[in-house]
């Protein structure tokens, strides 16, 4: 008997005549031997499923599935990240082994992968749900950029060793926006014992400076407004921990959303849990901006005043804002530019506002500042402005006016058990027989909202 | 150098005829007689600091204290036994977070850095140190630097990982991977004499991780686990310390254990000349220790078949 939210195996011995149970044990991570139904089961979903039928050539049929009932974690192969029951369909062609690994707990297929084919049988090391995944990240989003082109936006994402999902050349109607726009580093600090928190970087599953790493291909998809109408897209990424959600486990999502009118927003989300509900999370997203020539502007309560050198600023209580929330601007000589917008708890994403320091450095072509893979640039428990930007502006900030500008934003973002308040956390709960996660993301970033002299 | 007369006759006179300085360098069917390699002396500074030497111990994996800590506990050997007393002097910090700890047969503690979660207090740069704790005044001071790679890489955080001494030699055995990357296999083991702080030997392009000695197969032999796959290999030592021929192949522990991909850790050779291997997952990535599950694997050699098999 095979309890799947468990993972458990449990055996009872039975006395026939008598209709009586002699004596039951059960056994963790443990799974029985796979009855006829659901080795049909992982045939079909392996024979109809898409990927099976692109990699296979042609639909392969029942018959040719070979070692359906070879089960993965007995077998050598396991689904150990999700921990499910799972199996191999094994289609042989060419001297070649394709194997379709069939997730039995959530009835889907977890991915495919060609095999060498010896004398006596598939080629070991055995497929792993986790060595799919970590392989294909590593092969398609690690070590190449991928093009994308999507309503009037063009630009360029990868998977870095420690920055997170990395775009870059991001253009608007042939207009260059951004140079590049990341996310360097997550601190975590726990109030509770002082000192105490990780400073984590998230990235690529293979030869990494992540903490924490991506298990899937970032997914992009479609953003609707309230009425139905589709108004831009959005590009995610999620990094977590293998044990999410126990505790002192993480999962971080980061998320570009392009808009069909020119704005464009960079965020991220803690998903929890962490170890501890007196955590405050601080994502370092760096923005390096495409113009030659920009200047940064603060609202002041009643006019944009530039910053003329690098400079930090926190968003407080007391932080003037204009009637549309634009707290800063980006622009050009004309005028032209961006105005941005801090998350106050107004994107709809139950964000609950940022709380957020902002950095403005001075992008310098002689100088690598964090426009290739930077390395952690901060402590985990620092709770002032020293979050790691204000490197490159101290001692002697440079003249920011007229410059090629690199915003630095750092939210800050207070986590929460509490019972229907819950932020920056998640549980698992037992629900029709098996684990789902409770998810409580607090999402952080600014919009940015085009601009011009005319306006 | 310890030389055993073999039962196999014609064993016998082939290390007869090596004892003639004239054949000894042609003569590579070396038998060693059975060592445990077991030399390591409590560092007598531990009882200066008034710690209990028999219930005390090193340790390099506190999540919340950096370097290298003394700890009493109330039970040695009981990992989750109470720790009664902690000690850390102020130069045990100054490389950082660290990893192996290895304690030679004067008492001298040596380890090296290894990054924790971030590189923050690792610089890559010092990945490639060895540290050096003197066993008479528990200062840690640098003892010498490995060679570094050709260039420092952000893909890979790591450098030394690996260090196990051959007490008969007092050779150091430390495996690098400072410089690989995903498509260059760039680490080293380095054979050093601790008396001359010199290199004497050294095997290239491998990124080995634990390693252990055994004498067991009548062989002074180094195993390493492999950084990128479960394999394990061996080498034979020669009675200098040196490397003799190339690694072989000698088992897996692939398709083994929870995960069935494990990296190893570590290899400790018992007094019987099994192996323990302690297995962890490892990807060259920074995911804390703490979600790493460890398994120990004991593998006993078999004289028939000449071969290691695990023993369940």
């Amino acid at each position: 008997m095979y309890n799947y939210p468990l993972n458990l195996t449990t055996i009872a011995l039975v006395d026939i005549k008598q209709q009586k149970v002699i004596s039951t044990f059960s056994q963790q991570q443990t799974q029985p031997e796979i009855p006829l139904h659901l080795k049909n089961l992982a045939i079909k979903i392996a024979i109809n499923s898409p990927e099976v039928q692109e990699a296979y050539g042609i639909k392969p049929s029942e018959k040719d599935a070979l070692m359906a009932s070879t089960k993965t974690s007995l077998n050598r192969t396991r689904c150990e990240r999700s921990r499910h029951l799972c199996v191999a369909p094994t289609f042989v062609k060419d001297g070649k082994a394709l194997w379709a690994i069939i997730d039995l707990t959530d009835h889907k297929l977890v991915g495919v992968r060609w095999t060498n084919v010896g004398t006596t049988g598939p080629a070991s090391p055995m497929i792993t749900e986790r060595r799919l995944q970590d392989d294909k990240l590593t092969a398609c989003f690690c070590e190449k950029e991928t093009p994308l082109e999507k309503y009037g936006w063009k630009l360029n994402y990868m998977l870095t060793s420690s920055d997170g999902l990395r775009i870059a050349q991001v253009s608007y109607n042939g207009k260059p926006i951004l140079q590049s726009a990341k996310l360097v580093d997550w601190h975590v600090s726990y109030s509770g014992t002082d000192g105490f928190g990780y400073s984590d970087a998230v990235g690529c599953p293979y030869f990494s400076q992540a903490a924490v790493i991506a298990f899937e291909p970032p997914k992009i998809m479609e953003i609707k407004d309230e009425a139905g109408n589709f108004t831009g897209f959005a590009m995610e990424q999620v990094f977590r921990s293998e044990q999410w959600p126990t505790p002192c486990n993480y999962n971080y999502r980061q998320r570009f959303e392009f808009y069909k009118d020119g704005r464009f927003r960079i965020a991220a989300a803690s998903i929890g849990r962490g170890c501890g509900n007196e955590g405050t999370y601080r994502p370092v997203f760096r923005i390096a901006f495409a113009a030659e020539q920009n200047n940064f502007a603060e609202w002041t309560g009643a006019n944009w005043t530039n910053w003329s050198t690098e400079k930090w600023q926190l968003q407080s209580a007391t932080t003037a804002y204009t009637e549309g929330k634009y707290q800063y601007q980006v622009t050009d000589n004309n005028g032209n530019g961006f105005l941005m917008q801090p998350g106050n708890g107004n994107f709809g994403d139950g964000g609950r506002g940022d709380n957020a320091y902002v950095y403005v450095t001075q992008s310098k072509p002689a100088v690598d500042e964090g426009e290739a893979d930077l390395v952690t640039i901060g402590p985990c428990c620092n709770t002032d402005y020293r979050q790691g930007p204000e490197k490159f502006m101290e001692p002697s900030p440079d003249n920011i006016q007229n410059k090629k500008l690199v915003v630095w934003y750092v939210a800050q973002l207070k986590n929460d058990d509490t019972k229907g308040r819950e932020y920056c956390w998640a549980e698992s709960v037992l629900e029709h027989g098996v684990y789902v996660t409770r998810a409580y993301p607090c999402f952080a970033g600014p919009m940015f909202v085009p601009t011009s002299k005319n306006k | 150098m310890k030389l055993k007369l073999h039962k196999n006759g014609v064993i016998i006179l082939l290390i007869a005829g090596c004892l003639l300085p004239v054949f000894l360098t042609s003569c590579n069917e070396e038998v060693v007689d059975f060592d445990a390699n077991n030399c390591k002396k409590n560092p007598p500074f531990v009882k200066t600091m008034g710690f209990n030497a028999s219930n005390s111990f090193f340790s390099t994996s506190d999540v919340k204290t950096m370097g290298l800590l003394l700890l009493q506990s109330d039970q040695p050997g009981n990992p989750n036994a109470r720790i009664t007393k902690t000690y850390q002097h102020p130069s045990w910090k100054k490389g950082g977070w660290l990893a192996p700890i290895l304690v030679d047969d004067a008492g001298n503690i040596f380890t090296s850095p290894a990054p924790f979660i971030n590189i923050l207090n690792n610089p890559i740069v010092n990945n490639n140190t060895i540290y050096r704790v003197d066993g008479k005044t528990g200062v840690m001071e640098e003892f010498m630097r490995l060679p570094f790679a050709d260039s420092i890489n952000t893909q890979n955080p790591y450098g030394i990982i690996g260090m196990v001494y051959l007490c008969e030699t007092g050779t150091l055995y430390v495996s690098s991977v400072a410089g690989s990357r995903l498509h260059e296999e760039n680490g080293h083991i380095y054979a050093i004499d601790l008396k001359s702080k010199k290199i004497i030997d050294q095997i290239t392009h491998i990124d080995a991780m634990g390693m252990g000695i055994t004498y067991t197969t009548g062989k002074r032999q180094l195993f390493f686990g492999n950084g990128r796959n479960s394999d394990i290999k061996s080498v034979v030592l020669d009675a200098e310390g040196k490397f003799s021929g190339s690694p072989e192949f000698a088992f897996t522990l692939a398709n083994l254990g929870q995960r069935g991909d494990d990296k190893v850790r570590r290899i400790r050779s018992d007094q019987t000349g099994n192996l323990m291997v302690h297995g962890i997952e490892f990807n060259f990535n920074l995911i804390a220790p703490r979600e790493k599950q460890e398994t120990v694997y004991k593998f006993v050699y078999d004289e028939e078949t000449k071969k290691w098999t695990l023993s369940l």
